[in-house]
C-alpha cells in the first residue's frame, strides 16, 4: 500500500522531492510518501502560511472555525467514511498497535473535538470566545482582543497516534497559521486531518502545512524555527532541549516532555465486590497505547486494609493484563525495547533476594509484568510496554513523600477513593507538582479543555491586546459628533 | 493430541471460529477439509495456513443447506481420503450479533425462525445423514456440533438464532443415544460471545464489558479458546463422552 502523507498549500510552487517511510506489521506493508522541502521551499512555505493566516484565517469567526473542525471530526467518527477507514487500516501498520486499540482510541480521542467540546475548550481558557473575533469589553474597564500569532510551528512526537491534532486544533482555533512537523513514528494522521479540513473549507488551503524532515536536519529545522512566533514541541527531554537551543530568544517555546503518571488506590476501592473492577480499570490504563502516553501510569500505590490486600491486588492486575493481552495484544517491540524490558525484569528479579516480600508476576513469555513491592518506595520509572509496579502503602498521604524528587516530571494521577479522600489527597498532590487527577480507567482520556501539564491550551498561544480606558476616554474628545 | 492420519471435515471454516478450528486440527497433523460457501480466497488462505502449520488440507465449496451438495462433498472426501473420522458442524446462517439492532420478539415472524432452523439444524442434519453410513461401517466417529452458550443463558435474546441452536442440542442428544452402539459419539460445544469474528464485530464495548464482568475468567472468548474443547471432543481423550454440551465461555454458564 502506498499513501501520500503530509499536506502542502496548493500555491507552493516548484517540484517536490518525496521521501518514502516504510512500515510493516505482520504481513502488511505501507509506504508513506512524504514531501521533503528544500530550504527555499521551506522559506516560501512559511511566507505563504503567514500571509494566509493574516488575511484569510483571521477573517473567519471562531464559530466558523469550530464548525469546520466539527465537520471534520464527524467524518473521522463515522466508521464508514473513507478517512476513518484509512486511519483504521493504516495506523495499526504504522504504529504496531492492535486494530481494536486504534479503533477505540480514535473514537474516544476524537470525541473531544466535537463542537460542544470545542466550545467548552474555548470558554475554559478565554471565558468569552468572542475575544478571538473582536475587542470585547472587560470587567476592569477598557476592551481586549485575543490575537493569535501568524505562525505556530508544531514539532510532534509519534508515541500516541493522532495526538498531533490536539495542538493543531488549538492553533486553528486561535487563527494562527500552522506548520506541523510529523514524526517518523506516526507521519499519517495530521496530514489526513489537514487534507479533510481543506476538503470541507477550501479557503483554508494555504493556511497550514504538514511537513517532515529527518530528526536532526538542522538546515530545515532552523529555517522554520527562525520564522515561527511560537514553537510547540513534543518529545523526550533530550530532543526538547536540543530543539529549545535552536529557537530564537524572542520566540515563545512550549515544550511538552516526558512525564510520570501513576495511580492511587484507596482501601475503599478494594472491597470484595469492587476490587475486580478497580483492577480492571487500572489494567486498562496500562494497556492503552502500551503506556506510551505522558498520562500513562508507571505504578500504582495501593492502600492496605481493604478486603483485598495490595499483594492480592497485584495478582488481580496480572490476571487482568493477561486477559487484555488476549483482547488487545501488545504491539511488537523493537529490539531496543525488548532489551530494556528484559533488563528491567532481571533487575527486579535480582532484588527479590534482598527483599523477600517482593514478587515479580508474569514470566518472560508474558507480554506484561507486574512487580509487587512493600516498604517506602520512590516512584521508579517503568520501562513501559505493559510493565507496572504495585506498591503497598498504609496511608494515602505517604505517596507525597515518594513522589517528591520527581516534582517537575509529575502529571496525571488516576484515583480510586472515597470523595473525601479524593479532595484531601488532591490538594497534597497538587502541591507536590501533579497537574491532573482523574478516575482510574480514564488516565489516557483527558477531558476536553484539560490543562496539559497544568497549562492553558489556547492562552499560551495568544497575546491579549488591550485598549485601556484612557484610550477610549481620550478618543471621545475627538469624536466628530462631540457637543 | 495427535490427529495424524485423521480426516476432519469442518463446515463453514473459511473464517472466524471455523477457520481457527481447521487450523488447530492441522497443527496436530490432521488432514482437514475446509468447507465453505462464499469466499474462495478466504478458504484458500485457511488451506495454506493449515499446510503451513504441519497438517494437510483442501477446500470444498458446498452449501450445507443443500442435501445434494453435501452428498457430493462427502463423496469427494471419500474418493480423496477414503474416510471421515471427525465432523465439526460449524456452518450457520449468517447472523449479525448486534444487541442494539436485534429484532424484538414481537417483530419476528415464523419465517425468521425457519430460516435459522434451516441454516443451523437442517444443515447439521444434512451433514450428519451424509456421514452416518460410513461412520457406522467403521464403527467409529466423532461428530461435534457447534452451538452457543445462549442455549442455556440467553443473556441477549437473539431469539431465532438461539432457538435454532437449542434445537441442535436436543438433536445431538438423540443422535448420541442412537449412535452410541456404533461407537459414534455426538457432542456439542457452546461458546460464549467470541470476538472478533465477522458476526460479532458490531457488538458494542459496553456489552462486552457487561458480559466479561459476569464471567469468572474475566474476558470474552477468542476463536483460539474454542478450538481446544473441539479437539478434545474429537480425540480419544473424550472417548467415554457423548451427548454432552461443553460450555466455552469463561464460566459464565455453569451446568
Amino acid at each position: 500500500m502506498k499513501e501520500v502523507g503530509g499536506y502542502l498549500p496548493p500555491c507552493l510552487e516548484g517540484e517536490l522531492e518525496y521521501k518514502t517511510l516504510t512500515f510493516q506489521r505482520n504481513q502488511d506493508t505501507v509506504e508513506i510518501q512524504i514531501p521533503l522541502l528544500t530550504r527555499e521551499q521551506m522559506d516560501a512555505l512559511t511566507d505563504i502560511v503567514k500571509r494566509n493566516s493574516r488575511f484569510i484565517l483571521k477573517s473567519f469567526t471562531v464559530n466558523e472555525i469550530v464548525s469546520i473542525i466539527d465537520k471534520a471530526i464527524a467524518i473521522f467518527l463515522d466508521r464508514s467514511s473513507k478517512y476513518r477507514q484509512k486511519a483504521e487500516k493504516l495506523l495499526p501498520i504504522i504504529t504496531g498497535y492492535d486494530e481494536e486499540i486504534i479503533r477505540l482510541g480514535l473514537t474516544s480521542y476524537l470525541k473531544s473535538f466535537r463542537k460542544p467540546q470545542l466550545q467548552r475548550f474555548l470558554v475554559e481558557d478565554l471565558g468569552n470566545p468572542l475575544l478571538l473575533d473582536d475587542f470585547q469589553p472587560r470587567p476592569k474597564g477598557g476592551f481586549s482582543k485575543a490575537m493569535g500569532p501568524e505562525l505556530v510551528v508544531h514539532v510532534w512526537a509519534g508515541n500516541v497516534p493522532a495526538l498531533p491534532i490536539w495542538s493543531l486544533i488549538s492553533g486553528l482555533l486561535i487563527k494562527a497559521g500552522n506548520i506541523g512537523k510529523v514524526s517518523s513514528g506516526e507521519p499519517l494522521f495530521a496530514g489526513l486531518f489537514a487534507q479533510l479540513l481543506m476538503e470541507i473549507e477550501p479557503k483554508l488551503a494555504d493556511c497550514l502545512a504538514i511537513v517532515w524532515w529527518k530528526g536532526g536536519d538542522e538546515e530545515r529545522e532552523s529555517c522554520l524555527l527562525n520564522k515561527a512566533d511560537i514553537v510547540v514541541g513534543y518529545g523526550s527531554n533530550t530532543s526538547l532541549a536540543s530543539l529549545g537551543s535552536k529557537i530564537p530568544l524572542t520566540t515563545r517555546f512550549l515544550p511538552f516532555g516526558h512525564k510520570i503518571s501513576f495511580g492511587i488506590i484507596s482501601k475503599a476501592g478494594l472491597d470484595s465486590r469492587k476490587a475486580w473492577q478497580t483492577a480492571h480499570s487500572a489494567a486498562l490504563d496500562v494497556i492503552r497505547y502500551d503506556q506510551q502516553g505522558c498520562y500513562s501510569p508507571h505504578c500504582f500505590y495501593v492502600q492496605r486494609g481493604g478486603s483485598v490486600s495490595p499483594r492480592e491486588f497485584a495478582r488481580y492486575m496480572a490476571h487482568e493484563l493477561e486477559c487484555f493481552e488476549k483482547r488487545y495484544p501488545r504491539r511488537g517491540l523493537s529490539l531496543e525495547e525488548k532489551t530494556a524490558n528484559a533488563a528491567w525484569r532481571n533487575k527486579e528479579e535480582l532484588n527479590i533476594f534482598s527483599n523477600s516480600s517482593k514478587e515479580v508476576l508474569g514470566t518472560t513469555s508474558n507480554n506484561w509484568t507486574v512487580v509487587y513491592e512493600e516498604g517506602s518506595q520512590e516512584i521508579n520509572p517503568s520501562c513501559l510496554n505493559r510493565v507496572v509496579k504495585v506498591i503497598a502503602i498504609d496511608q494515602l498521604e505517604q505517596v507525597i513523600d515518594f513522589i517528591g524528587p520527581y516534582r517537575s516530571l509529575l502529571q496525571t494521577v488516576g484515583i480510586a477513593s472515597t470523595p473525601k479522600e479524593l479532595f484531601d489527597i488532591s490538594d497534597l498532590l497538587g502541591k507536590a507538582g501533579v497537574t491532573r487527577i482523574t478516575g482510574l480507567g480514564s488516565m489516557t482520556s483527558p477531558e476536553a479543555g484539560w490543562h496539559h501539564d497544568g497549562r492553558f491550551n489556547l492562552l499560551d498561544l495568544i497575546n491579549m491586546v488591550d485598549i485601556e480606558c484612557s484610550a477610549e476616554e481620550y478618543a471621545e474628545r475627538f469624536a466628530p459628533y462631540v457637543d | 493430541m495427535d490427529f495424524k492420519d485423521k480426516v476432519i471435515l469442518v463446515t463453514g471454516s473459511s473464517r472466524g471460529i471455523g477457520a481457527e478450528i481447521a487450523q488447530s486440527f492441522a497443527k496436530e497433523g490432521a488432514l482437514v477439509v475446509v468447507n465453505y460457501l462464499q469466499s474462495d480466497e478466504a478458504a484458500e488462505k485457511v488451506v495454506i495456513a493449515c499446510k503451513n502449520s504441519g497438517g494437510d488440507a483442501w477446500s470444498i465449496k458446498a452449501d450445507v443447506m443443500s442435501e445434494g451438495a453435501v452428498r457430493g462433498m462427502v463423496e469427494e472426501i471419500l474418493s480423496e481420503a477414503g474416510k471421515i473420522d471427525v465432523v465439526v458442524n460449524n456452518a450457520f446462517k449468517p447472523y449479525i450479533f448486534d444487541p442494539d439492532k436485534r429484532k424484538l420478539v414481537w417483530e419476528l415472524t415464523w419465517e425468521d425462525y425457519q430460516a435459522h432452523i434451516d441454516g443451523s439444524l437442517r444443515s447439521t442434519h444434512n451433514v450428519c445423514q451424509a456421514v452416518l453410513q460410513l461412520m457406522r461401517k467403521r464403527n467409529q466417529g466423532s461428530i461435534i456440533n457447534m452451538v452457543s452458550n445462549l442455549v442455556a443463558r440467553p443473556i441477549i435474546p437473539y431469539h431465532e438464532y438461539s432457538t435454532a441452536k437449542t434445537a441442535i442440542v436436543g438433536y445431538s442428544r438423540n443422535l448420541a443415544t442412537e449412535l452410541g452402539q456404533f461407537g459414534i459419539r455426538v457432542n456439542c460445544v457452546a461458546p460464549g460471545l467470541v470476538y472478533p469474528t465477522d458476526a460479532s464485530r458490531q457488538t458494542k464495548e459496553e456489552v462486552k464489558e457487561m458480559i466479561l464482568s459476569q464471567t469468572p475468567l474475566r474476558r470474552i472468548a477468542s476463536p483460539e479458546d474454542v478450538a481446544g474443547p473441539v479437539l478434545f471432543l474429537a480425540s480419544d481423550w473424550s472417548r467415554f463422552m457423548t451427548g454432552q454440551t461443553i460450555y466455552v465461555d469463561g464460566g459464565l454458564v455453569m451446568k
